[in-house]
């Protein structure tokens, strides 16, 4: 395997510019093709699915004799295909645009003018870094997911045409990437330490998924396996002691499994400040098998997010996030700049992306006493209701009233906790009991401002108000959940006349700079 | 760059008053399965039971015909906009009452939706469309089909000032 690639890793780490600079640069701009490696790459991935339904057929029908000939023909097969979609694949790197054609039999010809591009993502499989290539992402904030996807060139032109696109936003190539300021690092302890906490049954699933492959191929029989007399049985395992011992397994397998996992994403985490004023960027670097690079353009940033667990906020760690326009739909357009980090060492890099730092917990205003009867009435009266059976009829009501009566007191808890501050520059929400939000909204990058109420908020004169953001998770919205609803059109008049200063003011002055850090306020998180 | 604010919701100008009957039409057309499958049950399974003929479809019917009368004038009613200087004001939602503003500088593009019935009425739907998440794309239906070109072209000259 070593005679084919080309000195990867040595190759890998100086950006390279001139000899691999697209020829756009000097006159008519060449169709260019993938690396060939990319043939190994997409052979390795076409084989296994070619064979998948041709071997569960051979195995069924004829044994496993003739599994080797399926094999044979899917290798031959799988060699083809990914000659044609090489050969098919074109890109071209004009002086503004990039041009990607594609498609065996319906060609397709998309062109992404680089002022649309919001982000590049270079990321490296272990195979591709084997051969010393990468996968660029251009982003450009489109719907369709895989839009500009390069996968795999050359890891030396990836950069040279990073470096190209910036150029063409009228912005300086990088500066050698280990010159660069460090906003943010990780050593292995801890990032160990951080693996802890990020507990995972990911194993569960990935066990399932092994179990129904081998079903496929007609080595395991599941229904054999998972039968109601069987769950009977092991039902019947199931005492006091086999539980005792069995959960901590679980918890334990759940922790390693996180661990791997966290070690494998983001081992040699790296947040530097890549890009000179203008121009600004956080480039970020991880991974142990996978590397992954992106630059994540400082203008583009929309909301600022600060969240911490239970246990994390505790001992006093926390996560920093930035929602950037490029919807990376995996995702959500979220991306973490600090997986695991002191908030003397988050505020810097919020300070440093421009956005402004959180005033503290006593200056956040909460929302009206009267919304508890959204928060935590209903579940008081379904448990008053199930404590009235428990002793009238039905004694097992009694678990569903206790887990009512915890239910309310939770939703209590978190009535407290919600709630949201303004300064001049954005608006701060803050949610969540046990997994706590913190959101740092800028004025200007408000899409839309919205103020709802349902049926029972109209009853109680509460409102929810929402500012639209671009790349906002679905799931998570930085909604502020039953204000006083004078309150929430007065705020949402005046959050739509601070939209405006802002804006008319960033078109005069440019952004801002970014403020100096004050000493770490008493954090609303806490 | 000024703005008015927050208005009251009741300065918000009513849609077309024929967009009730844009939400009739589409009701006779969301009631008509049900009826169908009332009727298909009376001529079939429910003859084997005691319950009389024509009286399922008959009730199916009249809680149609009852919802037809009284939901689409609340429904377009909940309906509203506001036109200001620099951006439109939309509201909307019977049950979920709610107010959006959408600042013209922030819109992506912009649609002029008209299907068959609303053809009919000579009615629109404007959709602006912004980079936004759950408010990414903002409806105003029951425009006379002229009106809504005509706030669409605004807002595009708005958009086009907005970025010179």
């Amino acid at each position: 395997m070593t005679e084919q690639p080309p000195a990867p890793e040595a190759a890998a780490d100086p950006p390279v510019v001139g000899a691999a600079t697209p020829p756009a640069t000097r006159g008519v701009p060449m169709p260019r093709r993938l690396h060939p490696a990319t043939l190994i790459v997409r052979w390795l991935r076409i084989v296994p699915q070619l064979l998948g339904g041709g071997a569960a057929y051979a195995a069924i029908v004829d044994g496993w004799g003739r599994i080797l000939v399926f094999a044979a023909i899917a290798a031959l097969v799988g060699v083809g295909i990914a000659f044609v979609v090489w050969l098919r694949f074109r890109y071209t790197v004009a002086s503004d645009e990039i041009v990607i054609e594609s498609g065996v039999f319906q060609r397709q010809r998309r062109v992404i003018p680089f002022s649309r591009v919001q982000d590049i993502a270079i990321e490296r499989r272990l195979l591709a870094r084997l051969f010393g290539t990468a996968k660029v992402k251009i982003e450009t904030g489109g719907s369709a997911a895989d839009e500009g996807d390069l996968d795999m060139i050359a890891l030396a032109d990836a950069h040279a045409l990073r470096d190209h696109i910036r150029r063409g936003h009228g912005e300086a190539p990088a500066a050698r990437m280990d010159e660069e300021p460090v906003l943010f690092a990780m050593s292995f302890a801890r990032l160990f330490h951080s693996g802890l906490f990020n507990f995972s049954l990911l194993f569960l699933a990935v066990i399932m998924a092994v179990l129904q492959n081998l079903e496929q191929v007609g080595m395991v029989s599941m229904e054999d396996w998972f039968n109601p007399e069987r769950a009977g049985a092991v039902a019947g395992y199931l005492t006091l002691r086999t539980t005792l011992i069995l959960a901590p397994l679980l918890i334990l397998l759940g922790i390693v499994s996180g661990l791997i996992r966290t070690i494998a994403r983001d081992f040699g985490f790296r947040l530097t400040r890549t890009g000179d004023s203008g121009s600004r960027g956080l480039r970020r670097r991880r991974g142990l098998f996978t590397l992954s690079e992106v630059v994540i353009p400082i203008r583009r940033t929309q909301v600022a997010l600060i969240e911490s667990g239970p246990v994390t906020r505790a001992l006093g760690w926390f996560k920093l996030s930035f929602q950037t326009l490029g919807a990376d739909t995996k995702e959500g357009g979220v991306q973490v700049a600090a997986p695991f980090a002191r908030m003397e060492e988050v505020l810097p890099i919020l300070a440093e992306a421009g956005f402004p730092i959180p005033p503290p917990r006593a200056e956040f205003v909460r929302i009206p006493r009267r919304a508890l009867v959204r928060w935590a009435a209903p579940w008081l009266l379904i448990g008053a209701a199930a404590t009235a059976a428990t002793f009238l009829f039905e004694p097992g009501a009694g678990l569903v009233a206790a887990a009512m009566l915890l239910a309310a007191v939770y939703g209590a808890m978190r009535w407290r906790k919600h709630g949201y501050a303004l300064n001049e520059r954005a608006l701060f929400v803050t949610d969540g009991l046990l997994k706590r939000r913190l959101w740092v909204i800028p004025f200007d990058k408000a899409q839309t401002i919205s103020v709802s109420r349902g049926p029972l908020q109209r009853r109680l004169r509460l409102a929810t108000l929402l500012v639209d953001t671009a790349g906002a998770s679905m799931m998570r919205l930085p909604e502020i959940v039953d204000l006083d609803r004078a309150e929430a059109d007065d705020l949402a008049g005046r959050l739509l006349g601070l939209f405006y200063r802002t804006r008319s003011a960033a078109r005069m002055a440019g952004p801002p700079p970014p403020p100096l850090p004050p000493p770490t306020p008493d954090l609303a998180l806490s | 760059m000024q703005s008015v604010g927050w208005p009251e919701e009741t300065t918000l100008l009513p849609v077309h008053p024929d967009q009730v009957w844009v939400l009739r039409i589409r009701g006779v057309i969301t009631a008509a399965p049900f009826v169908a499958l009332a009727l298909a049950l009376d001529f079939g399974p429910l003859r084997e039971t005691p319950v009389p003929a024509g009286v399922v479809p008959g009730a199916v019917l009249l809680i149609a015909l009852i919802l037809l009368v009284l939901l689409p004038p609340r429904r377009y009613r909940a309906w509203g906009y506001r036109e200001e200087e620099d951006e439109l004001h939309v509201g909307s939602g019977l049950l979920f009452r709610s107010r959006t503003v959408v600042p013209f500088g922030r819109v992506q593009h912009i649609d002029v939706a008209h299907g068959p019935i609303e053809r009919r009425f000579g009615l629109a739907t404007l959709i602006l469309h912004t980079a936004g998440t759950r408010g990414a794309a903002v409806p105003l239906p029951g425009l006379r089909h002229d009106d809504a070109e005509r706030m669409r072209d605004r807002i595009r000259a708005k958009i086009r000032q907005d970025l010179v």
